[in-house]
């Protein structure tokens, strides 16, 4: 090989990768409308994304995978946890992760700002991301569907979709507020109390510190029947 | 022995650069005790992993540019056979830098920021860096434009620099599109590490291997082309490894994966080239350890870079570990082996010539060289099975994060105790370096 042909290889394999890279890069902008769901964005979405840059939440969270790995990725948080959780993690991190083995600072993130964030979340959740990261799939299937045809989803799924993100039952889920099988066997609610526990906790058991939870009736009551479940299986057993 | 009095001005680079590496390698300890350990609430809300974290990486980038801008400073007069243009710009460049370095740091204490992973540095220090880089294109450019000898390895060199400088500004502005936003983030991490980091590497790493072996320059030119080329060929394209998961059309596996998987290909025949001219070599060895840095950078490269970095972007695989430990055990392997290997090189060559040293004592250097390449190559190991386990539990066996997290804090104990030892490396290193001693050497050379 002669240093000119060494040369010409060098052009020309460069402007090939380089012309073919712009191309895509032009058809990425054309189909981001459809992939990225843009008629979405809104202001509050943009306002939500500067929020998540004002207080460097991506270098502990990654998000659709890019960012810090110390905490759980961001890109379906919303389906796992819905707004109001979202809120009270973000604003009281210090009561909600009293107990965690890891803890997430209180950044003082305002009411507004909160809002703003949950309305960018939820836009990110809805990118067309070839569903990853692959766990959250079954809290965004359940989120989906749990209103409208419950039937077609697994009970488990329905129930650690909505309360996974602070309590935990046979591995899944988080134990930041206890399982659900040692709450089962602790509590004395009956059904009608423990639906109306999950929808507004204050007026069941005051001072506690668990945030309403944005679910329908009747999934309430399904889960209800679910937790309730697991204290007639211990009663059984024994 | 140096041969041109503005070569002098790269030593401020170097020197600044070593310590930033130590300071970055401390800060990298401090996070695997956020890991591995349960921190109170009071220490997480006054100095978060959110702050250590950017602390760490862009110590990384600056000491890593530093030592890229030093050492063209150091071999382009040479290369050029002239002084270089200015060393006044060079001292204005060098101030701007960093400073902008240090108000960063200072800023990131104080929660300002821009809130990009890697790219946290905000948008009014972002301008302070464009206008440093300029001034250091335009000082390297018309050392070159005024040069009465022409080479292909300067064109290489002013053009891997000045695509640095470009791709940089794709991190300035606001995107209002999260995954267009990231689109363009990778065009700066990357570009950088995986398209103009490397061809300012490959220049560098030739222009030193042809002046310690005294191989030809004709052919050590050819390899250069074949080298950049090939790594610009497959590294475009091969962004699309990044591309997977964001949001973005579906060939992109296709496109993504094939020529990442060519990524390895330049970088073995780095490894090659490098083995034919250390033993084809016209001159004596007369410090053998840059001898052994040259080697051992492009064998570390190729694993780190090539073989890891081969394996994770496979899209079937990168499904699952994509966003874990996985990829911080390839970014360990891939920036120690390609870029802290390159610099140190770089320093290993230029501080005997600031001292006027012919032949130095080595003793140390070496045992900064294995203490540092054996105990990254184990950290990346710790890292990698952090990984591997967060992947199983987490994304296989559906776990949840808390109960993958507690598992992996045994493994980030591993790392701290590790990265002690690498620490050790570095800091044997650095005074080695600081503290070159000449030996006396025989009558007969
Ligand atoms: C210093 C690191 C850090 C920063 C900065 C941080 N977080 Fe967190 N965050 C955590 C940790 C750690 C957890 C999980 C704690 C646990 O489960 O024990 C968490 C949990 C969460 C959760 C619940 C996740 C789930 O799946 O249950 C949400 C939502 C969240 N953070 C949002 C945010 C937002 C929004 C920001 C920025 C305003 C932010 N975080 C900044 C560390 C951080
Ligand atoms: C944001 C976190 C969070 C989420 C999400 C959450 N909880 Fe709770 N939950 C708590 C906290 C905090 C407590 C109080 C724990 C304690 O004091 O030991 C609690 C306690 C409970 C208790 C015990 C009540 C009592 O009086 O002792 C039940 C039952 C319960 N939660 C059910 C649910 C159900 C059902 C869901 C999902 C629909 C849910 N939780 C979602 C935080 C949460
Ligand atoms: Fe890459």
């Amino acid at each position: 090989m002669t240093g000119k042909a060494a040369r010409n290889i060098f052009i020309g394999g460069t402007l090939v990768s380089a012309l073919i890279f712009l191309w895509m890069t032009y058809d990425f902008h054309r189909q981001e409308p459809r992939l990225a769901k843009t008629e979405m964005i809104d202001e509050h979405v943009v306002a939500g994304k500067k929020v998540w840059h004002k207080y460097n939440c991506n270098d502990c969270h990654t998000i659709l995978g890019f960012g810090g790995y110390y905490a759980p990725d961001m890109t379906k948080a919303y389906f796992r946890l819905g707004e109001s959780n979202i809120a009270s993690i973000v604003m009281h991190p210090e009561t909600v992760y009293r107990n965690s083995f890891r803890k997430m600072p209180h950044l003082g993130v305002s009411e507004t700002e909160v809002k703003d964030l949950t309305a960018f979340l939820r836009w990110v959740g809805n990118i067309e991301n070839r569903k990853w990261p692959p766990q959250d799939e079954k809290y965004v299937k359940a989120f989906r569907l749990r209103e409208v045809s419950a039937q077609k989803l697994e009970k488990v799924d329905i129930v650690m979709g909505a309360c996974g993100g602070c309590h935990s039952f046979e591995n899944q889920g988080r134990n930041i507020a206890g399982d659900f099988s040692a709450i089962a066997a602790r509590i004395t609610y009956d059904k009608e109390t423990l639906a109306k526990f999950i929808l507004d906790p204050q007026s069941v058991h005051p001072g506690i510190g668990m945030p309403p939870q944005q679910v329908s009736r009747e999934t309430a009551e399904l889960i209800a029947d679910f937790i309730l479940s697991l204290k007639v299986g211990k009663e059984v057993r024994k | 022995m140096i041969r041109y009095e503005s070569q002098r001005v790269a030593y401020p680079y170097m020197a600044l650069s070593l310590i930033l590496f130590c300071l970055q390698v401390v800060m990298g300890l401090w996070l695997a005790i956020n890991y591995g350990f349960t921190l109170s609430q009071g220490l997480v809300d006054t100095f978060s992993f959110a702050t250590a974290r950017p602390i760490h990486t862009n110590l990384l980038v600056a000491w890593l540019l530093l030592g890229f801008m030093g050492g063209a400073y150091f071999i382009l007069p040479l290369e050029c056979e002239r002084e270089l243009y200015s060393t006044k710009i060079a001292w204005i460049q060098f101030g701007l830098f960093v400073g902008a370095a240090v108000v960063a740091v200072i800023g990131f204490l104080f929660g300002w920021t821009q809130g990009k992973p890697l790219l946290e540095i905000p948008v009014p220090l972002d301008f302070v860096i464009v206008v440093a880089a300029l001034l250091f294109v335009a000082n390297v450019a018309i050392t070159i434009i005024k040069a009465k000898v022409r080479s292909a390895l300067q064109w290489m060199l002013l053009g891997g620099v000045t695509f640095l400088a470009v791709l940089y500004l794709f991190g300035i502005p606001f995107y209002r599109d999260l995954n267009a936003d990231y689109y363009y983030w990778w065009w700066v991490i990357h570009l950088w590490v995986e398209g103009a980091w490397e061809v300012v590497t490959a220049s560098i790493v030739a222009f030193i291997i042809m002046e310690v072996t005294g191989v030809e320059r004709k052919v050590v030119e050819k390899w250069l082309y074949a080298e950049t080329g090939l790594f610009l060929f497959t590294g475009i394209i091969g962004t699309g490894h990044h591309y997977y998961w964001l949001g973005a059309p579906d060939y992109w596996l296709w496109w993504g994966g094939i020529f990442s998987a060519l990524e390895p290909l330049p970088i073995a025949l780095m490894v090659i080239d490098t083995w034919m001219h250390v033993r084809e070599r016209k001159n004596p060895i007369i410090n053998p350890l840059i001898w052994t840095y040259i080697v051992g950078l492009a064998i570390y490269h190729f694993v780190g870079a090539g073989v890891w970095g081969f394996i994770h972007t496979l899209p079937q695989i990168n499904y699952y570990t994509h966003g874990s430990q996985v990829t911080v055990s390839h970014g360990h392997m891939a920036f120690f082996g390609a870029y802290v290997l390159l610099n140190l090189t770089i320093y290993y060559f230029a501080f005997p010539r600031f001292r006027n040293i012919r032949k130095y004592n080595d003793r140390l250097g070496k045992w900064g060289f294995w203490t540092m390449s054996i105990s990254m190559f184990f950290l990346s190991l710790v890292f990698g099975v952090a990984g591997i386990l967060q992947t199983y539990l987490e994304r296989l066996l559906d776990i949840g994060y808390s109960t993958a997290h507690l598992n992996m804090m045994f493994w980030f104990r591993i790392a701290l105790g590790i990265g002690i030892v690498f620490l050790g490396g570095v800091v044997i290193t650095v005074w080695h370096l600081f503290t070159l001693k000449p030996v006396e050497e025989g009558a007969a050379e």
